[in-house]
């Protein structure tokens, strides 16, 4: 006899089933199938191939896989799809779970500490469910006196911005949700709104400790986004563009990181202080001021705060690694698949198997995405690593760094540029 | 289509322009103020211009309306109003308005344009920037000397006035209160820096 259920036998159990069975088809004579039949009449169903499509053929054709890679192939060019799967939220939703996990068993290691473990036997890898579904099932408090719509709206703004910032971010040859001219000043418009939210979640909380951090954090994002903007121009210089998929592209042969490293170690820096990562979390500062600017968010609320500031760090990463790393571009992993391949399918002996439409990807989407995914995890790791070693600096030293040494280098990496091109090395009409 | 944007912009645009002067609430206002801003964004996008467009976005919306936020939390209202409202004062405002918008509205229609037209090719970038150092090249050095006097002029009002003695004990907290009022200058220089580039 367990203790988790002292009352267990297994008659009643097996009882319980064959209920539950019972029940359900009953409810599902008596109610679905009737309500289907009654759907089913009104709903007017399309014609294709001079054949009515019943659910029946619809059935069929989901077995055939030669009429379904069309339908997938263009639900994959699908808007959509696009902002809501692959290079657009969904994806960078994957990548922000997986550095959460990454950031705990990481950090537990280098402090000699265990790290999540019971959750799901293999190294704790489903705390981050559980954790998702406490947050979930947690109420909602609004403090008294709150300013209840914008304390509410505020994590939603925060998540919608953070994924604005992600559709603007190019993967792969052609695979963007948004591929402005102005890319470059598109995402500075976008970082430009994460203060005003923070600084607004802050004030409507009426509270003190989320306001100092709400106060701290505008501090820091302002002053930070200076360096920010500074540090890009090189590249702009270099490459006279401001479309992002234009500036990974013109990477094909070498990085700009080679050229520009003043600006690249700017950029990761700024980026570190917009991020609220350790060693610049003041405005989470948990030792000082609770939890800064989220200690009044409480359930889900903080788990959407939490989940866009991940996919913020994955965008800030995606962002640096198309402005110096190079983006998708690398060598390609696997050769591409013989025309014979993909006119005739597959036929090996007994065996042959032609299904027009296949392959959905061809091999360079594969390996541009497996490189971008794989400098985007190596530049997270680098933003995650400071959080084991630094401790958290002082307000000033950090308005000092931002405003004298950043902003320097800064301007340091420009004349650098400036350089390059005057000197016919690189850029329109140089050696390179 | 580009004639309901136009519409829908300057319904928002003189929408929350109003709601900036007359919501009780100064944080509500400053949002409305941002909106306001925002919706001139949406005008530049209209009129084929992204680069300011997004210009405005990152330095009205991201900077200035941040900063009128921060004002608007540090200060306590009592501060700001001394005044009893006089209603007369609103009627006149109103009548102002109204004359200013029947002026601006018969140049427009006397102009002879009747709709927006939307879609033709953005202005590029790189020719505002030739622009800048060939024929307006006068504009670009008095605007940096202005930028240069504000820059200036922000870190003379943000030094703080310290006795003699403390003066060197107090270095460190004297560099942290230089924060916010550089800001501002900042990032004007930013835009500019920009543009030059």
């Amino acid at each position: 006899m367990s203790v988790i259920a002292p009352k267990f036998r297994l008659g009643y159990f097996l009882k319980s089933l064959t209920d539950n069975a019972f029940w359900s088809v009953v409810l599902l004579t008596l109610v679905g199938v009737p309500i289907i039949q009654i759907v089913l009449f009104y709903v007017e169903l399309p014609v294709v191939d001079g054949e009515l499509v019943n659910p029946f053929l619809a059935l069929t054709w989901l077995s055939h896989p030669e009429s379904i890679v069309p339908l997938v192939k263009a639900l994959l060019y699908t808007d959509v799809f696009r902002i809501a799967v692959f290079p657009g939220f969904g994806f960078a939703a994957l990548v922000a779970a997986g550095t959460i996990f990454v950031e705990r068993k990481m950090l537990a290691k280098m402090q000699l500490r265990v790290g999540p473990f019971y959750c799901g036997k293999v190294e704790g890898i489903l705390q981050l469910m559980g954790d998702g579904l406490k947050l979930i099932s947690k109420e909602i408090i609004v403090p008294a006196r709150a300013d209840k719509p914008l304390f509410i709206v505020a994590p939603l703004l925060f998540v919608g911005t953070a994924a604005a910032l992600v559709a603007l971010i190019p993967v792969a040859p052609g695979w963007v949700v948004a591929d402005v001219d102005m890319g470059l000043l598109a995402a500075f418009a976008v970082i430009g709104f994460f203060p005003i939210i923070t600084i607004l979640s802050a004030w409507s909380a009426n509270s003190k400790f989320p306001f100092i951090g709400g106060i701290r954090a505008l501090h820091q994002m302002v002053s930070f986004e200076i360096p920010l903007i500074l540090s890009c121009l090189g590249v702009v210089i270099l490459t006279g563009t401001l479309n992002l998929s234009e500036i990974a592209a013109s990477q094909a042969f070498f990085p700009w990181i080679l050229f520009l490293p003043v600006g690249a170690i700017v950029f990761f820096v700024c980026a570190l202080a917009e991020l609220e990562r350790i060693p610049f979390d003041l405005p989470e500062a948990e030792s000082e001021i609770v939890a800064g600017w989220l200690t009044e968010l409480s359930g889900m609320m903080y788990g959407l705060v939490q989940l866009g500031s991940y996919v913020k760090l994955y965008a800030f990463a995606a962002l640096f690694v198309v402005l110096f790393l190079g983006g998708w571009s690398g060598p390609l992993l696997w050769p591409p698949l013989d025309e014979q391949l993909i006119n005739d399918g597959i036929n090996a002996g007994p065996v042959s198997a032609a299904v027009p439409g296949l392959p959905l990807f061809s091999m360079e989407f594969f390996s541009a995405v497996i490189w971008f995914v794989l400098k985007t995890a190596a530049v997270i790791f680098f933003i995650l690593l400071p959080r084991g070693v630094f401790p958290r600096i002082r307000i000033d030293m950090l308005l000092q760094i931002g405003w004298y040494r950043l902003i320097g280098l800064a301007f340091v990496n420009i004349f650098i540029a400036l350089g390059l091109v005057y000197a016919g090395v690189i850029g329109p009409g140089g050696v390179i | 289509m580009a004639d309901a944007a136009f519409v829908a912009l300057s319904v928002l645009t003189v929408g929350s322009a109003i709601a900036a002067l007359e919501l009780r609430s100064m944080i509500y206002g400053s949002i409305a103020l941002m909106g306001t801003l925002g919706g001139i964004a949406g005008f530049f996008f209209l009129l084929d211009s992204p680069f300011v467009a997004l210009f405005q976005i990152a330095v009205y919306v991201g900077s200035i309306a941040v900063l009128i936020l921060f004002t608007v939390m540090l200060v306590r209202r009592e501060l700001i109003f001394k005044k009893v409202e006089d209603p007369r004062r609103r009627l006149a405002g109103i009548g102002l308005m109204l004359v200013f918008m029947v002026a601006v509205g018969a140049v427009v229609l006397d102009s002879g344009i009747k709709q927006v037209s939307a879609g033709g090719p953005p202005v590029e970038f790189t020719e505002i920037g030739e622009d800048f150092l060939t024929y307006y090249w006068p504009a670009l050095v008095l605007m940096a000397l202005v930028l240069a006097a504000s820059v200036t002029g922000a870190l003379v009002l943000a030094r703080r006035e310290e006795p003699d003695g403390a003066a060197a004990a107090a270095e460190i907290p004297a560099a942290a209160g230089e924060g916010p009022g550089a800001g501002e200058a900042g990032a004007e220089g930013v835009e500019h820096g920009q543009r030059a580039g």
